[in-house]
């Protein structure tokens, strides 16, 4: 007897220790990653002006010129020079950007894993200068959110957005 | 549907055309918001990775190398250099980091301990002033057993940096960036849908001034001379403030 409790406590934990996990999910309505593909990711250029802001992030003020991060797609440029009629003046597209600063002609911005410059010189015709790639911990659940949501799978890209799911199932909980 | 379309054909004219599309290379230096984890000093830029501090050496403007990384707790947020010490501020701390020592490696001045000091955790933006540190702790309700707590801005003495002290508290709604223009703090609050305003002529004792700058969400902001910049989700407003009894507001683009 003296020696069956620990049998019995090591079978125990053997057989818990071997069994296959029941995967647990968390149900509700929840968010999932919009991905872009690897070849798209590293397209950083000039756009047009948009006509809208989707979500922002970091601002910049470079004496008349106003930058505005909108997260995961790149940087609004304003010139604020007549505080009466701001003009939208281009639009750099950085996929998967979250952050980013100025200094003299160049924005260096984090975009998915990677740390890039850009030479803003010509607003209109920016061009990469740089890259380090690999340096940069991305998030991999969406910002200011707390819920369920799809766990990223990094085979499929890089996380570009997140979008409402149709699923009621996740194996993924953010909590802030 | 013809209003877009002239809209979009202006903004290709103006994209084409306009000498504003040129960035001065001798131009002022600018300066970012209070939220944002970049910062550059000098020929190095710091950059906050979720438990590090990176360290580029930027000689090079175009050919940036990584340098130094420097461990921290998870959860940096945000960073603000303010007369050669970084201020970091992270979701259990604010961090204050010598950049002037060796600035191609910094190392910790101190921290202190948010959680200790209030019993939660969760906070944003720093500016700096003088001797004092100006940082606001946002709480979201019902989140990670954080019922009840209460988002703040809080002040701390910063004249001996290994040991920042709190000197005030005032409580928030959902705070968000903050900046200064002479004696007034102004703080974004999504919870009251405005720009508070504090008179921070005693740093010990900030008086609320009830100048209340309407902004829905308002999310971040700058201050340049006379000139308040604030950003929401999806727009910005522009706010002349060379009288801050009496600010006014100069635009809201929302496009």
């Amino acid at each position: 007897m003296r020696f069956l409790f620990p049998v019995v406590l090591f079978m125990a934990v053997w057989s818990a220790a071997c069994e296959k996990a029941e995967p647990s999910f968390y149900g509700g309505r929840g968010k999932r990653p919009v991905y872009v593909a690897p070849d798209d990711l590293k397209v950083i250029k000039s756009e047009p002006p948009r006509n809208q802001i989707s979500e922002s992030g970091t601002i910049f003020l470079k004496d008349t010129l106003f930058f505005i991060l909108d997260r995961y797609q790149g940087v609004h440029v304003f010139s604020i020079r007549d505080t009466a009629h701001t003009t939208n003046l281009a639009f750099i597209s950085i996929p998967a950007c979250l952050d980013f600063t100025v200094d003299g002609n160049y924005l260096y911005a984090d975009s998915w894993r990677d740390l890039v410059v850009v030479d803003i010189t010509q607003l209109n015709a920016v061009r990469e200068t740089g890259r380090l790639t690999g340096v940069i911990q991305p998030p991999l659940y969406p910002l200011h959110y707390s819920g369920p949501f799809e766990c990223v799978d990094e085979q499929k890209g890089a996380v570009a957005g997140w979008e409402d799911s149709p699923e009621d199932r996740f194996q993924c909980f953010s909590g802030n | 549907m013809k209003h877009l379309i002239a809209f979009l054909l202006f903004g290709v004219l103006l994209f084409s055309c306009t000498k504003d599309a040129e960035i001065a290379a001798d131009g002022p230096a600018g300066q970012s918001g209070s939220v944002t984890r970049f910062a550059i000093q000098g020929n190095y830029m710091y950059v906050l990775n979720m438990n590090e501090v990176q360290t580029y050496d930027i000689t090079n403007r175009d050919q940036p190398r990584l340098v130094h990384r420097l461990s921290t707790d998870y959860g940096l947020e945000t960073i603000v250099i303010y007369e050669g010490t970084a201020f970091l501020g992270s979701t259990t701390s604010l961090y204050l980091l010598d950049i002037t020592t060796h600035p191609e490696a910094p190392g910790i001045i101190s921290t202190t301990n948010r959680v200790e000091l209030l019993g939660f955790s969760h906070c944003d933006p720093v500016v700096v002033k003088g001797d004092y540190a100006y940082s606001t702790i946002k709480v979201i309700a019902n989140v990670c057993g954080s019922i009840g707590a209460e988002s703040a801005l809080l002040i701390y003495d910063i004249s001996d940096q290994s040991r920042p002290i709190l000197v005030d508290q005032r409580q928030m709604n959902i705070p968000n960036g903050l900046g200064y223009k002479d004696n007034y703090l102004m703080v974004c609050d999504e919870g009251t849908d405005a720009v508070e305003v504090f008179d921070i002529t005693d740093p010990h004792s900030l008086v609320d001034t009830e100048i209340f700058i309407p902004v829905t969400d308002p999310q971040d902001l700058i201050i340049s001379g006379n000139r308040m910049i604030v950003s929401a989700p999806t727009s910005f407003y522009l706010f002349d403030i060379q009288d801050v009894q009496h600010v006014k507001q100069l635009a809201v683009i929302s496009r």
